[in-house]
Protein backbone atom coordinates (compact mmCIF):
# COMPACT_ATOMS: atom_id res chain seq x y z
CA UNK A 1 0.00 0.00 0.00
CA UNK A 2 1.03 3.35 -0.30
CA UNK A 3 2.33 4.99 2.22
CA UNK A 4 4.62 8.61 3.34
CA UNK A 5 7.06 8.18 6.38
CA UNK A 6 6.66 11.17 8.81
CA UNK A 7 10.85 12.63 9.91
CA UNK A 8 11.36 15.33 11.89
CA UNK A 9 14.71 16.60 10.68
CA UNK A 10 16.54 13.07 10.88
CA UNK A 11 14.53 11.70 13.46
CA UNK A 12 11.36 9.04 11.59
CA UNK A 13 8.09 9.54 13.69
CA UNK A 14 5.75 7.46 11.91
CA UNK A 15 4.51 6.11 8.44
CA UNK A 16 1.14 7.26 7.04
CA UNK A 17 -0.49 4.46 4.94
CA UNK A 18 -2.09 6.51 1.69
CA UNK A 19 -5.42 5.84 0.52
CA UNK A 20 -8.53 7.03 -1.40
CA UNK A 21 -9.24 8.97 1.19
CA UNK A 22 -7.69 12.30 1.60
CA UNK A 23 -5.02 12.33 4.22
CA UNK A 24 -4.82 15.99 5.75
CA UNK A 25 -2.11 17.33 7.29
CA UNK A 26 -2.17 20.04 9.95
CA UNK A 27 -1.80 21.34 13.49
CA UNK A 28 -4.85 20.88 14.92
CA UNK A 29 -5.69 17.62 15.89
CA UNK A 30 -8.58 16.39 13.43
CA UNK A 31 -6.14 15.77 10.99
CA UNK A 32 -4.82 12.30 9.59
CA UNK A 33 -1.29 13.89 10.36
CA UNK A 34 -1.32 16.44 13.25
CA UNK A 35 1.80 17.95 13.49
CA UNK A 36 2.12 20.01 16.63
CA UNK A 37 4.26 22.94 15.69
CA UNK A 38 3.55 26.30 15.54
CA UNK A 39 5.26 26.12 11.92
CA UNK A 40 2.68 24.28 10.33
CA UNK A 41 -1.07 25.99 9.60
CA UNK A 42 -4.09 24.40 11.30
CA UNK A 43 -5.06 22.70 7.99
CA UNK A 44 -2.40 22.70 6.60
CA UNK A 45 -1.90 20.55 2.94
CA UNK A 46 -3.89 17.48 2.11
CA UNK A 47 -2.66 14.46 -0.25
CA UNK A 48 -5.85 13.15 -2.05
CA UNK A 49 -6.65 11.01 -5.29
CA UNK A 50 -6.69 12.83 -8.90
CA UNK A 51 -7.14 10.58 -11.87
CA UNK A 52 -5.35 7.98 -10.47
CA UNK A 53 -2.70 9.99 -9.42
CA UNK A 54 -1.65 10.78 -5.89
CA UNK A 55 -1.41 14.83 -5.45
CA UNK A 56 -0.48 16.72 -2.52
CA UNK A 57 -2.12 20.36 -1.72
CA UNK A 58 -1.74 23.05 -0.02
CA UNK A 59 -4.27 24.65 1.57
CA UNK A 60 -3.31 28.39 1.82
CA UNK A 61 -1.05 27.14 4.49
CA UNK A 62 1.06 30.26 6.02
CA UNK A 63 4.24 28.89 5.82
CA UNK A 64 3.94 27.10 2.82
CA UNK A 65 4.22 23.61 1.23
CA UNK A 66 7.25 21.89 -0.24
CA UNK A 67 7.78 18.89 -2.73
CA UNK A 68 11.95 18.29 -3.22
CA UNK A 69 12.33 21.74 -2.17
CA UNK A 70 10.10 23.72 -4.61
CA UNK A 71 7.08 25.61 -3.09
CA UNK A 72 3.78 23.91 -4.69
CA UNK A 73 0.56 24.80 -4.62
CA UNK A 74 -0.74 21.46 -5.92
CA UNK A 75 1.73 18.71 -7.03
CA UNK A 76 1.41 14.96 -8.75
CA UNK A 77 3.50 12.68 -5.98
CA UNK A 78 6.43 10.99 -7.72
CA UNK A 79 8.28 7.53 -6.10
CA UNK A 80 10.94 8.88 -3.05
CA UNK A 81 9.06 13.07 -3.39
CA UNK A 82 9.77 14.90 -0.15
CA UNK A 83 7.01 16.86 1.13
CA UNK A 84 8.32 19.36 3.58
CA UNK A 85 5.82 21.09 5.75
CA UNK A 86 7.73 23.72 8.61
CA UNK A 87 10.93 21.45 9.89
CA UNK A 88 8.71 18.09 9.16
CA UNK A 89 9.28 16.15 6.07
CA UNK A 90 6.83 13.28 4.87
CA UNK A 91 8.59 10.94 1.44
CA UNK A 92 6.29 9.36 -0.53
CA UNK A 93 6.51 5.92 -1.04
CA UNK A 94 4.12 4.89 -4.32
CA UNK A 95 2.63 2.03 -5.38
CA UNK A 96 5.07 -0.72 -7.30
CA UNK A 97 4.68 -1.28 -11.11
CA UNK A 98 1.52 -2.65 -11.99
CA UNK A 99 -0.10 -2.27 -8.49
CA UNK A 100 -3.62 -0.20 -9.04
CA UNK A 101 -4.40 2.27 -7.28
CA UNK A 102 -7.25 0.56 -4.87
CA UNK A 103 -11.09 1.68 -5.98
CA UNK A 104 -12.39 1.52 -2.39
CA UNK A 105 -10.55 3.20 0.47
CA UNK A 106 -9.62 0.88 3.55
CA UNK A 107 -11.71 3.04 5.32
CA UNK A 108 -9.72 4.01 9.12
CA UNK A 109 -6.74 2.65 7.60
CA UNK A 110 -4.97 6.36 7.64
CA UNK A 111 -7.35 6.79 10.97
CA UNK A 112 -5.28 4.10 12.62
CA UNK A 113 -4.33 5.28 16.26
CA UNK A 114 -1.14 4.29 17.44
CA UNK A 115 -0.81 0.52 18.35
CA UNK A 116 1.92 -0.95 20.56
CA UNK A 117 3.78 -3.11 18.90
CA UNK A 118 5.02 -6.82 20.56
CA UNK A 119 7.14 -8.93 18.37
CA UNK A 120 5.19 -8.60 15.60
CA UNK A 121 1.80 -9.54 17.49
CA UNK A 122 -0.26 -6.03 17.82
CA UNK A 123 -2.93 -5.54 20.57
CA UNK A 124 -5.46 -2.98 20.20
CA UNK A 125 -7.17 -2.04 23.40
CA UNK A 126 -11.15 -1.83 23.70
CA UNK A 127 -11.16 2.14 24.04
CA UNK A 128 -9.02 2.53 20.80
CA UNK A 129 -11.06 -0.43 18.70
CA UNK A 130 -14.36 1.25 19.34
CA UNK A 131 -12.65 4.77 17.84
CA UNK A 132 -11.11 2.99 14.99
CA UNK A 133 -14.22 1.39 14.38
CA UNK A 134 -16.17 4.23 15.04
CA UNK A 135 -14.18 6.56 12.40
CA UNK A 136 -14.28 3.88 10.14
CA UNK A 137 -18.25 3.53 10.20
CA UNK A 138 -18.21 7.02 9.61
CA UNK A 139 -15.80 7.58 6.91
CA UNK A 140 -17.93 4.88 4.95
CA UNK A 141 -21.21 6.27 5.18
CA UNK A 142 -19.75 9.77 4.16
CA UNK A 143 -18.38 7.99 1.28
CA UNK A 144 -21.87 6.37 0.64
CA UNK A 145 -23.47 10.15 1.10
CA UNK A 146 -20.90 11.41 -1.59
CA UNK A 147 -21.50 8.61 -3.97
CA UNK A 148 -25.18 9.10 -3.51
CA UNK A 149 -25.60 12.57 -3.49
CA UNK A 150 -23.21 13.10 -6.41
CA UNK A 151 -24.74 13.97 -9.91
CA UNK A 152 -25.01 11.12 -12.29
CA UNK A 153 -22.77 11.03 -14.98
CA UNK A 154 -19.99 12.74 -13.30
CA UNK A 155 -16.90 10.38 -13.01
CA UNK A 156 -16.37 11.09 -9.59
CA UNK A 157 -19.55 9.35 -8.90
CA UNK A 158 -18.08 5.95 -8.69
CA UNK A 159 -20.02 3.85 -6.04
CA UNK A 160 -18.11 3.43 -3.28
CA UNK A 161 -18.08 -0.31 -3.63
CA UNK A 162 -19.37 -2.69 -1.21
CA UNK A 163 -17.78 -0.72 1.83
CA UNK A 164 -20.50 1.30 2.70
CA UNK A 165 -22.89 -1.69 2.56
CA UNK A 166 -23.83 -1.96 6.59
CA UNK A 167 -24.76 -5.74 7.09
CA UNK A 168 -28.70 -5.56 7.26
CA UNK A 169 -29.32 -6.40 10.95
CA UNK A 170 -31.46 -10.09 11.96
CA UNK A 171 -34.77 -7.99 12.45
CA UNK A 172 -36.36 -11.04 11.52
CA UNK A 173 -37.73 -12.45 15.25
CA UNK A 174 -35.86 -15.77 16.12
CA UNK A 175 -38.72 -18.66 15.87
CA UNK A 176 -38.31 -21.75 18.88
CA UNK A 177 -38.40 -24.84 17.73
CA UNK A 178 -40.30 -27.30 19.82
CA UNK A 179 -40.27 -31.13 19.67
CA UNK A 180 -43.32 -32.86 20.40
CA UNK A 181 -43.31 -36.88 21.70
CA UNK A 182 -44.95 -38.59 19.43
CA UNK A 183 -44.37 -42.09 20.80
CA UNK A 184 -41.34 -43.56 22.80
CA UNK A 185 -40.31 -43.26 26.82
CA UNK A 186 -39.05 -39.97 27.48
CA UNK A 187 -39.30 -37.89 30.75
CA UNK A 188 -41.66 -35.39 29.34
CA UNK A 189 -44.07 -35.05 26.25
CA UNK A 190 -42.18 -31.73 24.82
CA UNK A 191 -39.03 -30.17 24.85
CA UNK A 192 -39.00 -26.67 23.57
CA UNK A 193 -35.08 -26.19 22.02
CA UNK A 194 -33.95 -22.80 23.88
CA UNK A 195 -30.43 -23.75 24.48
CA UNK A 196 -27.72 -23.95 21.90
CA UNK A 197 -27.08 -27.34 22.02
CA UNK A 198 -29.74 -29.61 22.96
CA UNK A 199 -28.71 -33.64 23.67
CA UNK A 200 -30.68 -36.38 23.03
CA UNK A 201 -30.02 -39.81 25.22
CA UNK A 202 -29.38 -41.16 28.31
CA UNK A 203 -26.87 -38.46 29.66
CA UNK A 204 -27.55 -36.60 32.57
CA UNK A 205 -26.18 -33.24 30.70
CA UNK A 206 -29.31 -34.50 27.97
CA UNK A 207 -32.62 -32.21 27.38
CA UNK A 208 -34.02 -35.07 26.14
CA UNK A 209 -33.85 -38.17 28.01
CA UNK A 210 -33.76 -41.79 26.74
CA UNK A 211 -34.86 -44.27 28.80
CA UNK A 212 -34.13 -47.96 28.69
CA UNK A 213 -30.80 -50.00 29.05
CA UNK A 214 -29.59 -50.38 25.41
CA UNK A 215 -29.62 -46.79 24.98
CA UNK A 216 -26.97 -44.32 24.06
CA UNK A 217 -25.27 -41.97 26.39
CA UNK A 218 -25.88 -39.33 23.84
CA UNK A 219 -27.89 -40.14 20.33
CA UNK A 220 -28.12 -37.25 18.49
CA UNK A 221 -27.23 -33.24 19.44
CA UNK A 222 -29.86 -30.71 18.02
CA UNK A 223 -27.75 -27.17 17.81
CA UNK A 224 -29.27 -23.95 17.29
CA UNK A 225 -28.41 -21.03 14.92
CA UNK A 226 -30.95 -18.29 15.54
CA UNK A 227 -34.01 -20.17 14.01
CA UNK A 228 -32.14 -22.70 12.24
CA UNK A 229 -32.15 -26.33 14.07
CA UNK A 230 -29.59 -28.66 12.42
CA UNK A 231 -29.84 -32.38 14.13
CA UNK A 232 -26.16 -34.78 14.22
CA UNK A 233 -26.31 -38.27 14.64
CA UNK A 234 -23.93 -39.39 16.94
CA UNK A 235 -24.79 -43.00 17.95
CA UNK A 236 -27.49 -45.46 18.01
CA UNK A 237 -29.74 -45.82 14.88
CA UNK A 238 -31.42 -42.61 14.21
CA UNK A 239 -34.12 -41.55 10.75
CA UNK A 240 -35.62 -38.34 9.72
CA UNK A 241 -39.05 -38.69 7.60
CA UNK A 242 -38.54 -42.52 7.64
CA UNK A 243 -35.38 -42.08 5.85
CA UNK A 244 -31.92 -43.16 7.97
CA UNK A 245 -30.57 -39.96 9.29
CA UNK A 246 -26.53 -40.14 8.57
CA UNK A 247 -25.26 -36.75 8.79
CA UNK A 248 -26.11 -33.57 9.95
CA UNK A 249 -30.20 -32.10 8.93
CA UNK A 250 -31.44 -28.82 9.03
CA UNK A 251 -35.11 -29.51 10.77
CA UNK A 252 -38.10 -28.14 9.05
CA UNK A 253 -41.46 -28.00 10.57
CA UNK A 254 -43.06 -30.95 10.65
CA UNK A 255 -39.85 -33.14 9.94
CA UNK A 256 -40.76 -36.82 11.92
CA UNK A 257 -37.41 -37.96 13.72
CA UNK A 258 -37.13 -41.41 15.14
CA UNK A 259 -34.05 -41.67 17.92
CA UNK A 260 -33.26 -45.06 19.01
CA UNK A 261 -36.88 -46.16 19.21
CA UNK A 262 -38.37 -42.40 20.33
CA UNK A 263 -40.33 -40.81 17.88
CA UNK A 264 -40.30 -36.96 18.00
CA UNK A 265 -41.90 -34.20 15.77
CA UNK A 266 -40.68 -31.02 15.11
CA UNK A 267 -42.34 -27.58 15.15
CA UNK A 268 -41.84 -24.20 15.93
CA UNK A 269 -43.36 -22.51 18.80
CA UNK A 270 -46.32 -20.22 18.34
CA UNK B 1 -16.82 -42.18 22.75
CA UNK B 2 -12.72 -41.93 22.72
CA UNK B 3 -10.22 -39.82 21.15
CA UNK B 4 -6.65 -40.32 19.70
CA UNK B 5 -4.86 -36.86 20.24
CA UNK B 6 -1.21 -35.15 19.09
CA UNK B 7 0.08 -31.91 19.51
CA UNK B 8 3.51 -30.60 17.88
CA UNK B 9 5.12 -27.40 18.51
CA UNK B 10 8.14 -25.60 16.37
CA UNK B 11 9.85 -22.65 16.56
CA UNK B 12 9.69 -21.77 12.77
CA UNK B 13 12.27 -20.48 11.11
CA UNK B 14 11.95 -16.60 11.68
CA UNK B 15 11.70 -16.42 15.33
CA UNK B 16 14.37 -17.21 18.59
CA UNK B 17 11.87 -17.62 21.04
CA UNK B 18 9.11 -19.88 20.97
CA UNK B 19 6.12 -17.96 22.39
CA UNK B 20 3.54 -20.82 21.85
CA UNK B 21 1.73 -23.00 24.17
CA UNK B 22 0.00 -26.25 24.85
CA UNK B 23 -2.04 -28.71 26.29
CA UNK B 24 -3.49 -32.07 25.53
CA UNK B 25 -5.22 -33.93 27.90
CA UNK B 26 -7.17 -36.96 26.37
CA UNK B 27 -8.31 -37.86 29.79
CA UNK B 28 -10.53 -35.30 30.30
CA UNK B 29 -10.93 -34.32 26.47
CA UNK B 30 -9.55 -31.03 27.26
CA UNK B 31 -7.05 -29.37 24.73
CA UNK B 32 -5.71 -25.40 24.78
CA UNK B 33 -3.28 -23.70 21.93
CA UNK B 34 -2.29 -20.22 23.59
CA UNK B 35 -0.19 -17.40 21.08
CA UNK B 36 1.79 -15.38 23.55
CA UNK B 37 2.73 -11.85 22.84
CA UNK B 38 5.24 -9.24 24.64
CA UNK B 39 8.21 -8.46 24.21
CA UNK B 40 11.64 -9.91 26.15
CA UNK B 41 10.57 -13.41 26.43
CA UNK B 42 7.34 -12.35 28.33
CA UNK B 43 4.65 -13.75 25.39
CA UNK B 44 6.09 -17.14 26.50
CA UNK B 45 4.99 -16.76 30.59
CA UNK B 46 1.73 -15.79 29.01
CA UNK B 47 1.14 -18.58 26.66
CA UNK B 48 2.46 -21.25 29.67
CA UNK B 49 0.72 -19.26 32.00
CA UNK B 50 -2.83 -19.40 29.91
CA UNK B 51 -2.44 -23.28 29.54
CA UNK B 52 -1.36 -24.20 33.06
CA UNK B 53 -4.39 -22.11 34.95
CA UNK B 54 -6.89 -23.26 31.93
CA UNK B 55 -6.13 -27.00 32.44
CA UNK B 56 -5.78 -26.41 36.47
CA UNK B 57 -9.84 -25.33 36.17
CA UNK B 58 -10.74 -27.77 34.20
CA UNK B 59 -9.18 -30.44 36.32
CA UNK B 60 -11.29 -29.78 38.79
CA UNK B 61 -7.87 -28.58 41.31
CA UNK B 62 -9.34 -25.13 41.62
CA UNK B 63 -12.74 -25.91 41.89
CA UNK B 64 -13.48 -23.61 44.87
CA UNK B 65 -10.67 -20.87 44.07
CA UNK B 66 -13.23 -17.75 43.07
CA UNK B 67 -14.26 -17.56 39.93
CA UNK B 68 -14.94 -14.18 37.74
CA UNK B 69 -18.51 -13.34 37.30
CA UNK B 70 -20.21 -16.69 35.90
CA UNK B 71 -20.96 -16.29 31.67
CA UNK B 72 -24.15 -15.07 30.99
CA UNK B 73 -26.49 -18.36 30.61
CA UNK B 74 -27.16 -18.02 27.38
CA UNK B 75 -28.44 -21.34 26.45
CA UNK B 76 -25.27 -23.20 26.36
CA UNK B 77 -24.27 -26.01 28.19
CA UNK B 78 -22.58 -25.89 32.12
CA UNK B 79 -19.63 -27.36 30.69
CA UNK B 80 -19.28 -24.94 28.02
CA UNK B 81 -19.89 -22.43 30.63
CA UNK B 82 -17.57 -23.61 32.56
CA UNK B 83 -14.80 -23.92 29.46
CA UNK B 84 -15.05 -20.09 28.78
CA UNK B 85 -15.03 -18.93 32.35
CA UNK B 86 -11.52 -20.96 32.88
CA UNK B 87 -10.28 -18.70 29.60
CA UNK B 88 -11.63 -15.65 31.87
CA UNK B 89 -9.69 -16.38 34.74
CA UNK B 90 -6.83 -16.97 32.91
CA UNK B 91 -7.00 -13.61 31.91
CA UNK B 92 -7.14 -12.19 35.41
CA UNK B 93 -4.26 -14.50 36.13
CA UNK B 94 -2.24 -13.23 33.43
CA UNK B 95 -3.14 -9.16 34.14
CA UNK B 96 -2.80 -9.32 37.72
CA UNK B 97 0.72 -10.99 37.01
CA UNK B 98 1.81 -8.01 34.40
CA UNK B 99 0.88 -5.62 36.66
CA UNK B 100 3.49 -6.71 39.15
CA UNK B 101 6.41 -7.97 37.58
CA UNK B 102 7.44 -5.11 35.58
CA UNK B 103 9.37 -7.15 32.67
CA UNK B 104 6.30 -8.60 31.92
CA UNK B 105 3.88 -5.68 31.44
CA UNK B 106 1.88 -5.46 28.30
CA UNK B 107 2.49 -9.50 28.07
CA UNK B 108 -1.02 -11.50 26.64
CA UNK B 109 -1.53 -14.64 24.85
CA UNK B 110 -4.37 -15.49 22.02
CA UNK B 111 -6.16 -19.29 23.71
CA UNK B 112 -8.68 -21.16 21.97
CA UNK B 113 -9.79 -24.31 24.46
CA UNK B 114 -11.99 -27.04 23.61
CA UNK B 115 -13.66 -29.42 25.88
CA UNK B 116 -14.75 -32.73 24.47
CA UNK B 117 -17.15 -35.04 26.16
CA UNK B 118 -20.66 -37.27 25.23
CA UNK B 119 -19.53 -36.55 21.61
CA UNK B 120 -20.05 -32.80 22.40
CA UNK B 121 -17.21 -30.10 21.70
CA UNK B 122 -17.31 -27.08 24.10
CA UNK B 123 -15.42 -24.36 21.97
CA UNK B 124 -13.90 -20.84 23.78
CA UNK B 125 -11.63 -18.35 22.49
CA UNK B 126 -9.88 -15.82 21.94
CA UNK B 127 -7.78 -14.02 19.78
CA UNK B 128 -6.82 -15.55 16.45
CA UNK B 129 -5.72 -18.93 17.18
CA UNK B 130 -8.24 -21.59 15.31
CA UNK B 131 -10.00 -24.00 15.26
CA UNK B 132 -11.05 -26.47 12.52
CA UNK B 133 -13.63 -29.30 12.27
CA UNK B 134 -12.57 -32.09 9.69
CA UNK B 135 -15.85 -34.38 8.33
CA UNK B 136 -16.00 -36.32 5.50
CA UNK B 137 -13.06 -34.51 3.42
CA UNK B 138 -15.12 -31.16 4.35
CA UNK B 139 -13.12 -28.77 6.88
CA UNK B 140 -14.75 -26.17 8.40
CA UNK B 141 -13.31 -23.11 10.31
CA UNK B 142 -15.23 -22.89 13.71
CA UNK B 143 -13.55 -19.94 15.59
CA UNK B 144 -13.48 -16.06 14.15
CA UNK B 145 -10.38 -14.81 14.55
CA UNK B 146 -10.41 -11.68 16.70
CA UNK B 147 -8.39 -9.63 15.08
CA UNK B 148 -8.57 -5.90 12.98
CA UNK B 149 -8.63 -7.04 9.63
CA UNK B 150 -11.96 -9.64 10.09
CA UNK B 151 -13.76 -6.84 12.36
CA UNK B 152 -13.53 -5.16 9.47
CA UNK B 153 -14.79 -7.88 6.92
CA UNK B 154 -17.52 -8.71 9.40
CA UNK B 155 -18.32 -5.03 9.80
CA UNK B 156 -18.68 -4.72 5.90
CA UNK B 157 -16.04 -2.00 5.98
CA UNK B 158 -13.28 -3.97 3.82
CA UNK B 159 -13.38 -5.89 1.03
CA UNK B 160 -11.75 -9.56 0.75
CA UNK B 161 -9.20 -7.55 -1.25
CA UNK B 162 -8.08 -5.23 1.14
CA UNK B 163 -8.71 -7.61 4.19
CA UNK B 164 -5.61 -9.75 1.86
CA UNK B 165 -3.68 -7.02 1.42
CA UNK B 166 -3.86 -4.80 4.70
CA UNK B 167 -0.81 -4.47 6.36
CA UNK B 168 -2.43 -4.95 9.53
CA UNK B 169 -2.81 -8.54 9.72
CA UNK B 170 -1.40 -9.05 12.97
CA UNK B 171 -3.71 -6.38 15.07
CA UNK B 172 -5.44 -8.15 17.47
CA UNK B 173 -8.61 -7.30 18.96
CA UNK B 174 -8.83 -9.53 21.49
CA UNK B 175 -6.23 -11.36 23.96
CA UNK B 176 -6.08 -12.75 27.46
CA UNK B 177 -4.00 -10.81 30.10
CA UNK B 178 -4.29 -7.43 28.65
CA UNK B 179 -7.38 -5.93 29.79
CA UNK B 180 -9.18 -6.65 33.29
CA UNK B 181 -12.20 -8.55 31.59
CA UNK B 182 -12.43 -10.37 28.45
CA UNK B 183 -15.19 -11.67 26.25
CA UNK B 184 -14.99 -15.10 25.56
CA UNK B 185 -16.70 -16.08 22.40
CA UNK B 186 -18.52 -20.30 23.29
CA UNK B 187 -19.67 -21.86 20.55
CA UNK B 188 -21.08 -26.05 20.93
CA UNK B 189 -20.52 -28.44 17.92
CA UNK B 190 -21.72 -31.95 18.00
CA UNK B 191 -18.86 -34.31 17.27
CA UNK B 192 -19.43 -37.23 15.46
CA UNK B 193 -16.76 -40.89 15.26
CA UNK B 194 -14.18 -40.29 11.91
CA UNK B 195 -14.73 -36.45 13.02
CA UNK B 196 -10.99 -34.65 13.44
CA UNK B 197 -10.50 -31.85 15.23
CA UNK B 198 -7.53 -29.19 14.84
CA UNK B 199 -6.21 -26.57 17.18
CA UNK B 200 -3.36 -23.75 15.76
CA UNK B 201 -1.76 -21.04 16.24
CA UNK B 202 -1.54 -18.38 13.04
CA UNK B 203 1.75 -19.89 12.69
CA UNK B 204 0.26 -22.39 11.03
CA UNK B 205 -2.70 -20.60 9.45
CA UNK B 206 -1.04 -17.89 7.69
CA UNK B 207 1.53 -20.28 6.27
CA UNK B 208 -0.56 -22.98 4.92
CA UNK B 209 -3.98 -22.73 2.94
CA UNK B 210 -7.04 -24.36 4.70
CA UNK B 211 -7.57 -26.43 1.40
CA UNK B 212 -4.15 -27.72 2.42
CA UNK B 213 -4.71 -28.24 6.13
CA UNK B 214 -8.20 -30.17 4.75
CA UNK B 215 -6.19 -32.55 2.23
CA UNK B 216 -3.43 -33.06 4.60
CA UNK B 217 -5.94 -34.57 7.09
CA UNK B 218 -7.79 -36.34 4.13
CA UNK B 219 -4.26 -37.75 3.22
CA UNK B 220 -2.98 -38.89 6.26
CA UNK B 221 -5.58 -39.48 8.74
CA UNK B 222 -3.33 -40.27 11.88
CA UNK B 223 -3.00 -37.83 14.24
CA UNK B 224 0.32 -37.34 15.14
CA UNK B 225 1.90 -37.70 11.51
CA UNK B 226 -0.71 -34.79 10.72
CA UNK B 227 0.84 -32.24 13.20
CA UNK B 228 4.59 -33.22 11.73
CA UNK B 229 3.25 -32.92 8.12
CA UNK B 230 1.70 -29.80 8.67
CA UNK B 231 4.69 -27.92 10.87
CA UNK B 232 6.96 -28.73 8.09
CA UNK B 233 4.06 -27.55 5.65
CA UNK B 234 4.44 -24.27 7.59
CA UNK B 235 8.35 -24.38 7.64
CA UNK B 236 8.37 -25.09 3.71
CA UNK B 237 5.98 -22.13 3.42
CA UNK B 238 8.73 -19.66 5.08
CA UNK B 239 7.67 -20.47 8.84
CA UNK B 240 7.79 -16.41 10.09
CA UNK B 241 6.34 -17.09 13.34
CA UNK B 242 6.04 -20.33 16.22
CA UNK B 243 4.06 -23.16 14.62
CA UNK B 244 1.92 -24.50 16.72
CA UNK B 245 -0.81 -27.86 15.64
CA UNK B 246 -2.85 -29.60 17.89
CA UNK B 247 -5.40 -32.83 16.04
CA UNK B 248 -7.97 -35.12 17.95
CA UNK B 249 -9.84 -37.97 15.90
CA UNK B 250 -13.23 -38.86 17.23
CA UNK B 251 -12.43 -42.83 17.14
CA UNK B 252 -15.55 -45.37 16.46
CA UNK B 253 -15.77 -47.48 19.80
CA UNK B 254 -15.44 -51.72 19.45
CA UNK B 255 -18.53 -53.42 19.48
CA UNK B 256 -17.07 -55.19 23.01
CA UNK B 257 -16.68 -51.54 24.14
CA UNK B 258 -20.18 -50.35 23.29
CA UNK B 259 -21.89 -53.15 25.20
CA UNK B 260 -19.15 -52.60 28.19
CA UNK B 261 -20.53 -48.93 27.72
CA UNK B 262 -24.26 -50.21 27.74
CA UNK B 263 -24.24 -52.28 30.80
CA UNK B 264 -22.34 -49.96 32.95
CA UNK B 265 -22.88 -46.32 32.41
Amino acid sequence: MPKMVLKFEDRILREVPVSTSAVTIGRLPNNVVAIDNPAVSGQHARVIVEGGQFVVEDLNSRNGTFVNNQAVTKHVLQEGDIIRIGKHTLTFYGIGKGEAIPDTAPAGAAAAPPVQDLGGTVFLDTKSQKELLAKAKAAAQAQAQAAASAEPGTPAAQPAAPVAVPRAAAAVPTKVGVLTVVSGSTDKKQYVLETQTALVGKSDTALIRLKGWFKPQVAAAITRKGSAYMITPLAGKSQINGQPLRQGYELKPGDVLNICGVTLQFSHQE
Amino acid sequence: MRLRVAGGTDLGRKRTINEDAFACHPEIGVLVVCDGMGGEAAGEVASQLAVETISRQLNGADRWARGPSPLPTSGFLPRTRRLGAALQLSNRAIYEQARKITEQTGMGTTAVGVWIEDNLLSLAHVGDSRAYLWRHGNLERLTNDHSLVEEMLRAGLWTEEQARTSTQQSVLLRVLGREAEVDVDLAEIPMMPGDYLLLCSDGLSRMVTDEALADTITRVREPEAICQSLIAQANENGGVDNITVVVAEVCKEGFWRRLWNMLWE
